[in-house]
């Protein structure tokens, strides 16, 4: 199962790398990426996740993501069961 | 072309005088140069180290036992990545410290220039947050506000990389501006509430005090708040001295080294108050084994670690200075419970009387402690001398143990030393160590030497890396590959080539009269004590077994002399 976070980010050097960076480190797969203008100095970003492990907590990540500075806004969509992209096959090939 | 207008650089050096900094540890090189060439002459007193992980190092103790924020630089490339242990240290620990870094000039980065690492990319995982300074201009509002964000909420080490070309151009002089307020949490009533009533419903409550206390401030409020309540306690490695380590109800350190009692009453409770405290594996051992009849009251300031590890029943969010105070239970009846732990304490209490004529390690540190008072300060290295100062030194003073608890950095008790005693001068500041890690920043002793930092050390070597060797006697069948470190050079000759007053001692009647010498001292000075490659740390809980399965210590042969 993955799930979709939505996070607003301040258009800062680093943020996104910090964002992707903490997701991965703290045991989860990082499934889709939307990155996307909110105004000049914000970007919106949607991640789909899924944990490597049953011991990893979304909510415990949410809370980890929403401490990063130049976080703005966090919001967690509801689980929902991981789909395959239509185009997921010419991408492993 | 002269200017009036003061350079990046000048702006570094002026903005950190405005934000008080008094003391700042480095090493220069390339990059960072125009921050060296505005350094010279500023009245900032620099500590030139002899290598950067020893500055890093000496900021993060400097912070640590004084409660400031401390700062440290190195230049780009070698420089700067020889600082990522000690800022790792700093964030694992969370302690509040600047690192400034140069970096190689704007029109090289991303072209593999000469010393250039993209060091921003690097410390990522191991920062509070960092920035890559794109104009001069900016300096000072950033430097303000990286001071701001390694000291509120949750502590930790900010990174402030500045490209040459940036610290050398001519900006306009700009101000650090108004920085935003923080404000810290106060608790949420209904979880004060909450809490209360669990208090109020235990027979058998138990307090497991960790380091966020002292990073809070907030010694004074849980000293009280033992006092009002009787609740025993437990500390962490990082927790010792918040409350007395002589306090009656002190149990002790808990975890892989813990003591019996303590490990005892933590699988005993049925409710457990974690303060400042954040569940990490060398204090539960197996987590699903750890409190397992205890419901959880986890007071912290960053709410990520909530129900991180082991889920709260009540999580109280907020500074402890109010919520600590916040919380007055009517305490039930549990003197049953006190004695029990009393009685636990007083039978399972250390033993100081190993048989032989060498130096018992854990005899010495206790007299060391003693002797050295109230203003006794230790920063340990890492291995077995870390967990006997742990478990054998008494502490009456908040920011008293200074360890690497969360990284383990073999490495840092010199420079630790040297940041605290700078920090605090009129203590009694003394590392202790290991010979694995004291080889490892040895060279910080011309430090000592050139600005005369009268640090005290003891060296307690057993020729091996000690805890290693434990460990391979104990799980891995005595195979004992590559521990041994019998070929150490002569420490004593060695010191004395830095300009260090240093002495050996080999024999238990000799220890009470070289404290007294070392402490006397009115110079930086190595005791060197040889001590049996043989000795174990006890009690150790077994990896991946729950604390109630404690190995116990065994004296099945005398500790003779080395």
């Amino acid at each position: 199962m993955s799930q979709s976070i939505h996070i607003e980010i301040d258009r800062l050097e680093g943020t996104l790398l910090r964002v992707l960076g903490l997701i991965e480190r703290r045991g989860f797969h990082i499934d889709e990426i939307d990155l996307y203008d909110l105004g000049p100095d914000t970007r919106g970003l949607s991640v789909r996740v899924r944990p490597r492990d049953a011991g990893r907590n979304i909510d415990i990540l949410g809370l980890q993501i929403d401490r990063l500075y130049g976080i703005k806004r966090l919001e967690q969509a509801p689980e929902r069961a991981q789909t395959v992209r239509p185009n997921a096959e010419k991408l492993s090939a | 072309m002269p200017t009036n207008k003061p350079t990046g650089a000048q702006l570094v050096i002026s903005t950190l005088k405005a934000l008080g900094v008094d003391v700042l540890f480095g090493y220069p090189g390339g990059a960072i140069m125009p921050i060296y060439d505005a350094l010279a002459g500023s009245g900032l007193r620099h500590i030139l180290v002899r290598h950067e992980q020893g500055a890093s190092f000496a900021a993060d103790s400097y912070a640590r036992a004084t409660g400031r924020v401390g700062v440290c630089m190195a230049t780009s490339g070698p420089g700067a990545t020889n600082l990522i242990t000690g800022i790792a240290n700093a964030y694992m620990d969370s302690v509040p410290v600047v690192f400034i870094t140069g970096q190689v000039s704007t029109h090289l980065m991303g072209t593999d220039g000469f010393q250039e690492v993209d060091f921003l990319g690097l410390t990522l995982p191991v920062v509070k947050h960092s920035w890559l300074v794109r104009d001069a201009a900016q300096i000072p509002a950033i430097l303000a506000r990286a001071f701001a964000i390694a000291k509120e909420g949750r502590p930790g080490p900010v990174l402030v990389d500045i490209p040459k070309d940036v610290a050398a151009s001519f900006v306009e002089a700009s101000e650090m501006g108004e920085l935003p307020a923080w404000t810290p949490a106060a608790p949420k009533a209904e979880a004060i509430e909450a809490a209360k009533a669990l208090i109020e419903q235990a027979q058998k409550p138990l307090l497991y005090i960790g380091g966020g206390v002292h990073m809070a401030d907030a010694d004074a409020e849980m000293r009280d708040f033992v006092e009002r309540t009787g609740i025993p306690f437990v500390s962490t490695l990082k927790g010792l001295g918040t409350v007395s380590t002589y306090h009656d109800l002190h149990l002790g350190m808990l975890g892989m080294h813990g003591t019996r009692a303590g490990n005892m009453a933590v699988q005993e409770t049925d409710l457990l108050i974690a303060v400042g405290a954040r569940f990490d594996d060398r204090a539960t051992g197996k987590l699903s084994a750890f409190a397992p009849h205890a419901k959880v009251i986890h007071f912290d300031i960053d709410p990520a670690e909530f129900h991180k590890n082991r889920r709260a029943d009540v999580a109280i969010l907020g500074d402890l200075k109010l919520a600590l105070p916040a919380l007055r239970p009517t305490m039930p009846d549990i003197s049953e419970w006190v004695k029990l732990n009393k009685a636990n304490k007083w039978q399972h209490r250390f033993k100081y009387d190993a048989p032989g004529k060498g130096v018992y390690a854990p005899a010495l540190l206790k007299s060391l402690s003693e002797k050295a008072g109230k203003k006794f300060i230790v920063a340990c290295d890492v291995g077995q001398h870390q967990m006997w100062v742990a478990q054998h030194c008494e502490f009456e003073q908040n920011r008293a143990h200074l360890t690497s608890g969360g990284s383990g950095a073999m490495g840092y008790g010199l420079p630790a030393g040297m940041g605290a005693k700078l920090g605090l001068p009129d203590h009694h500041v003394v590392t202790v160590s290991g010979d694995g890690s004291f080889m490892m920043n040895i060279q910080e002793m011309a430090t000592l030497r050139r600005y005369g930092i009268n640090l005290k050390i003891v060296l307690l070597d057993n020729s091996s890396l000690g805890l290693v060797r434990q460990w391979q006697e104990l799980f891995y069948e005595e195979n004992y590959s590559e521990i041994d470190l019998s070929d150490n050079p002569d420490f004593v000759e060695v010191a004395k080539a830095f300009g260090l007053s240093a002495f050996r001692i080999t024999q238990r009647h000799e220890v009470e009269g070289a404290i007294d010498r070392l402490l006397a001292a009115d110079a930086p000075t190595l005791l060197h004590v040889l001590i049996d490659p043989r000795e174990n740390v006890w009690p150790l809980v077994p990896p991946g077994a729950s604390n109630a399965e404690m190995m116990e210590e065994r004296w099945d042969e005398p500790i003779d002399s080395y």
